[in-house]
């Protein structure tokens, strides 16, 4: 099944074309990266099928539902079942690691019993029992980036975006980081929309590789 | 509620409470017997005396922006960019004078003059002195923006420039030019609230414009004299509205995004000293001086009992109206900076627009606005009651809440909005659990300018009370004409209490709150 589904999307800000008549067809369980320069357009198109913006013309459909058209939202980001672990991570700093997990949950409507169990198999999941009382800054850089991980996967998105999420790591916590993903992505088997300008990293992770060069995909 | 229509209608709300009275006042001026006519403006407008109030007040508000921008701004680059000693307790020392009704300022140098008797208490009374009082309490407005435009540059333009440049070429050539925009900002601002200003002209007799609309409603009760009267106040609000347009959205200065980082200081080296003495003698005389003749004058515990006497119904009125003042002021302000800043709807400009539109106009002018449209049988229960009040404070200073709630919402960043979206949280429950606790800070401000703004207000006020609801700032004015100088004092000197007190202790408990926050 086709997942997602962009059709000759294009998008502008203010004169400059950002995304230029793009199509796009994503499978099911696919782990696709992402990969160009800065500025190509590459975020713009994630932050698109995430919801917080629609393309100006084109189309896009996500599991076959139509989520956005010609400048329209039809789809709010609430509604298309997804998971974004952001660049900056957005942990939210007033709220603890298990307070962070649980928000989707709450917000969903998840009960207290259900929502404790899946809150410690996730945290089991990323190794992070023991943490759940913390709050983000206490916490390592590749701590953060499990937390931020564990609160996209934790409600069981059937896709999940990620736009440069390990770019402020050091090299080795990067390795280990594409390794977890790569394993969290198969045991779980979501579908991996990746945004990288490290060609490396998308080599590493991809099982298909699309590059962006000025909004145009090759 | 979706969050188009929740932030639709607070814009509603706020053209209702600010706008509409305006024109209906408007509406009501060029309407005689059921025909269009603008003879209440040319009566008013052709009158000589009119034009000698108008020249009076350029010359008053001219004079006031000039002194207070170069005086102002030298010391906000002080206070704000060097190593001079105990700067944020000057800071706060200067800004005091703000904080309090203008008039109360006039009657502390009234009270220091009448001690230094003869040719000084002479000089007080007319222009000069009306410059002098205006001057000290307008002061920390250049003052302030600049420490703020300061704050808001990204270091590294400074640091590109300082790898081949002393500080003095970096300032001259990088930062006063980056800054340019709060000067030519706080001149207007100056020139618009001296303008408006009446309280202080009345008092020390000097004729002003702003006087002409009050005085031909409250005397003659000539409602389309009185808004006749009012066109070039507007004018001059609009006109500020444009420059504001012109220097702050077209021309930023630099992203909020910068603030948080460190500032870099520049050393004073050999005047670090002069420069200390300087502003220490400029803070004693325009600031402490005034108010140690206050402190002298009111001192003695059957003052203060007899203060208590008169008025104690004004100050727990007074207290009462701004905690919930403050506390509605920061509700709309937090939901129109959330709005100016994300740009949900198309009218986010209007709303921006109106917010400063009400802040720059001469509070008499919102009061006859208020006062024309909720004044009839059907509304009474809002004319007669607090609910007035409210409404003026509401028109008047959402301005100022919303740009605070603005610049804070700026910083913080929109991933984390995003996240809880993605996470399946609607607008509601994001702004509630998320957006709102990251933005408490800027939210403690907005409540406490929001509570001293309305606190110290007299221009809407002194049109609106109703009978027998009248605040402290409005008891001291009538009490003027009667009551002794040692009661006025000590009514002055509960009012600056009453104001900062509250004020401090909420700050204090703020700070304390942050330290041991993240």
């Amino acid at each position: 099944m086709k997942i997602i589904r962009l059709n000759s999307v294009s998008k502008f800000y203010k004169q400059s074309k950002v995304l230029d008549n793009l199509s796009l067809e994503i499978e099911e369980k696919e782990r696709i990266v992402i990969v160009g320069p800065s500025g190509c357009g590459k975020t713009t198109l994630l932050r698109l099928i995430a919801g917080f913006t629609a393309p100006d013309t084109g189309s896009l459909f996500i599991e076959e539902d139509l989520a956005a058209r010609d400048g329209k939202i039809i789809k709010e980001p609430q509604e298309r079942n997804l998971g974004m672990v952001f660049q900056d991570l957005a942990l939210w700093p007033h709220l603890s690691v298990e307070e962070n997990i649980a928000f989707g949950l709450k917000a969903r409507g998840v009960g207290k019993v259900e929502r404790k169990e899946r809150i410690k198999a996730i945290l089991t999941l990323v190794d992070l029992i023991g943490y759940e009382k913390r709050k983000p800054f206490q916490l390592s850089g590749g701590q953060q980036q499990r937390v931020a991980l564990a609160r996209a996967l934790v409600l069981e998105p059937k896709i999940l975006l990620m736009d440069e999420p390990l770019s402020s790591l050091d090299t080795a916590l990067n390795l280990r980081l594409r390794r977890e993903i790569i394993g969290l992505q198969e045991k779980l088997g979501f579908t991996l929309v990746y945004v990288t300008h490290n060609e490396k990293e998308a080599s590493d992770i991809a099982t298909r590789l699309v590059k962006m060069d000025q909004g145009l995909t090759k | 509620m979706s969050e188009r229509l929740f932030l639709t209608v607070i814009v509603i709300f706020l053209m209702a409470v600010g706008m509409s009275p305006l024109l209906f006042m408007l509406f009501e001026s060029m309407s005689v017997d059921g025909h269009f006519s603008l003879n209440a403006y040319a009566e008013v407008l052709q009158t000589d005396r009119q034009w000698t109030l108008m020249r009076n007040s350029l010359t008053l508000a001219s004079a006031v922006a000039l002194l207070t921008t170069l005086v102002g701004v030298p010391i906000g680059i002080l206070f704000g960019k060097t190593d001079l000693p105990f700067r944020r307790f000057f800071t706060i020392l200067f800004v005091t004078p703000l904080l309090v009704p203008p008039y109360i300022s006039a009657v502390s140098w009234s009270n220091f003059f009448t001690h230094a008797g003869g040719f000084s208490f002479q000089f007080l009374f007319g222009l000069p002195g009306a410059i002098l009082v205006l001057f000290t309490v307008f002061l920390p407005v250049p003052m302030l923006l600049t420490i703020f435009f300061l704050r808001s540059i990204d270091p590294s333009l400074e640091e590109a420039g300082r790898v081949f440049a002393s500080w003095g070429k970096v300032m001259r050539g990088i930062t006063i030019p980056l800054i340019f925009p709060a000067i030519a900002l706080s001149f207007m601002l100056v020139f618009i609230l001296s303008f408006g200003e009446l309280s202080v002209a009345n008092f020390l007799r000097y004729d002003v414009y702003a006087m002409e609309s009050f005085t031909q409603f409250s005397a003659f009760y000539n409602f389309k004299a009185a808004t006749a009267a009012a066109l070039p106040l507007v004018v001059a609000a609009l006109l500020f509205l444009w420059v504001e347009e012109v220097f702050l959205h077209k021309r930023r200065v630099g992203s909020h995004a910068h603030f948080g980082r460190e500032v870099q200081l520049i050393p004073l080296g050999t005047f670090r000293v002069w420069l200390f003495l300087s502003v220490a003698i400029l803070g004693f005389t325009i600031v402490l001086l005034p108010l140690i003749t206050l402190l002298i004058q009111s001192a003695g515990l059957s003052h203060y009992i007899d203060a208590f006497d008169r008025a104690g119904d004004s100050m727990l009125r007074t207290l009462l109206f701004g905690v919930f003042a403050a506390t509605l002021l920061t509700f709309f302000g937090f939901f129109t900076g959330y709005l100016i800043h994300k740009r949900t709807l198309k009218i986010w400009r209007l709303a921006d627009a109106a917010t400063i539109f009400l802040f720059a106009l001469p509070g008499t002018v919102i009061g006859i606005g208020l006062i024309s449209l909720w004044n009839t049988p059907w509304t009474n229960f809002i004319y007669a009651g607090p609910a007035i009040i409210i409404f003026g404070l509401l028109a008047k200073y959402t301005a100022l809440t919303s740009k605070i709630s603005a610049v804070q919402l700026s910083q913080i960043s929109p991933s984390m909005e995003e996240a809880a979206q993605v996470s399946g949280a609607g607008w509601f429950r994001t702004v509630v659990f998320i957006v709102i606790p990251l933005a408490w800070r800027g939210l403690a401000v907005a409540w406490i300018i929001g509570y001293i703004f309305s606190l110290r207000d007299t221009a809407v006020t002194m049109l609106i009370y109703p009978a027998g609801q009248d605040t402290l700032p409005i008891r001291i004015l009538t009490l003027m004409a009667n009551g002794s100088p040692e009661l006025i004092a000590s009514l002055c000197v509960i009012m600056i209490l009453i104001t900062l007190l509250p004020a401090a202790l909420f700050w204090l408990i703020l700070k304390t709150i942050i330290k041991v926050s993240p």
